[in-house]
């Protein structure tokens, strides 16, 4: 889908099984303190992976996830990058998917990707059926 | 090979042991190695050696020590060695995914108490993180009880829950549910303030079950309306028309 230099970024995480979803959470969850966000932050940031990540393992059962610390503007103001890729089957309607209340398999709310955009900053996805979805979301850490 | 070694026991112990407290385990390995060298069965027979060793020693500095011993020996069986000690390795990892699973199953048996808090009242406090293994072995255990103790209420505290995205919301959901066909009420405690607001952003609604702020309002709760009922059947007993209940 599209070309990541795994060097551009702070932490690689590869999905392949359901534990690695718990370890992800947490890598991400320290990566964030670490960059003094706030408590609130650090938790919308970790329910983010963490989605992302089932996603990934619901979905494709395999893929990566990139995060970042990101300076932008002339104030350096912080930001951290996630981006989530996999050559699953990919999204057939993306736009309904971006809704909410929209799944294709039992068992689930169907609110992951509706709820990541609402809980993160910005939000970017990118799928094409059978070569991969590709999710890009981005939260800017709040001035105290 | 075997006088050659037991020969120069003390040498080759000097030079391979980092530190006294490995001479001790190099010495018995050269001792047990001079031993069954030659024999028939002699891969097999150095596998106990081995794993001896290794509980002293890493594997890097075995590896490097057999380099070592390759080097000053002649006819040393350097490839034979490797052998038994891949086997090894792969009998310790194998103990070791062993062991894994094992303590999954036992985490899994301790992960959910089910506590009986009052009459008619259930307590489940959940802690860590739910997968889809564990929510479901969980949702099991408790419609059981709930079903076994005829409780009217069940206090689900989620204070030990770290994250709630929509994948834990849908398990709880779900069981809270399955919960409320058995009869009962599903009390929720112990959302903290971050996941609250997560919760809301993400469009998860508990607005199936009873919410409190804590366990003991909820215990609270749960009492004042059970004691309320018990009331009512004393009182409607005492007119003659305990049948309306």
């Amino acid at each position: 889908m599209i070309d990541v230099n795994p060097q551009d970024y702070d932490i690689v995480l590869k999905i392949k099984d359901e534990n690695d979803i718990a370890v992800s959470r947490q890598m991400v969850k320290s990566f964030a303190q670490k960059h003094n966000f706030s408590l609130a932050d650090v938790t919308k940031i970790t329910t983010t992976v963490s989605e992302l990540a089932r996603n990934i393992y619901r979905y494709a059962k395999e893929g990566y996830i990139y995060v970042r610390k990101k300076e932008t503007g002339a104030d350096k103001a912080v930001s951290i990058e996630i981006l989530a890729c996999d050559r699953g089957p990919g999204i057939e309607n993306v736009e309904l998917a971006v809704v909410g209340g929209y799944t294709t398999v039992e068992r689930s709310l169907g609110l992951g990707l509706s709820g990541i955009r609402r809980l993160m900053d910005s939000f970017n996805i990118k799928s094409e059926v059978g070569k991969g979805t590709v999710v890009a979301v981005e939260k800017r850490r709040r001035g105290f | 090979m075997k006088d050659k070694i037991i020969s120069r026991l003390d040498e080759l112990v000097e030079e391979l042991a980092k530190g006294d407290e490995q001479k001790k385990a190099w010495e018995d390995f050269l001792v047990d190695f001079a031993e069954v060298c030659g024999k028939a069965d002699f891969k097999e027979e150095l596998k106990a050696p081995i794993s001896n060793l290794l509980q002293y020693i890493s594997e890097k500095e075995l590896s490097e020590g057999i380099g070592l011993l390759y080097a000053k020996i002649d006819n040393f069986p350097a490839v034979d060695i490797y052998k038994a000690f891949i086997e090894v390795l792969g009998e310790i990892n194998r103990e070791n995914q062993m062991r894994i699973t094992e303590l999954r199953d036992i985490l899994a048996e301790l992960a959910t108490p089910i506590i009986r808090l009052w009459q008619d009242v259930l307590l489940v406090p959940i802690i860590g993180t739910l997968d889809s293994q564990r929510a479901q072995s969980m949702a099991e255990k408790l419609l059981e009880s709930t079903a076994a103790t005829r409780a009217k209420f069940v206090i689900v505290d989620v204070t030990g829950v770290p994250v709630i995205d929509t994948i834990v919301g849908g398990f709880l959901i779900e069981m809270f549910s399955a919960v409320k066909l058995l009869g009962s009420d599903v009390i929720l405690t112990g959302i903290k303030p971050e996941i609250a607001h997560t919760l809301v952003k993400l469009g998860v609604d508990f607005n199936m079950v009873i919410i409190k702020r804590d366990l003991e309002s909820a215990l609270t709760y749960a009492v004042s309306i059970s004691a309320e009922n018990t009331g009512r059947k004393l009182l409607n007993h005492e007119r003659g028309n305990a049948d309306e209940d």
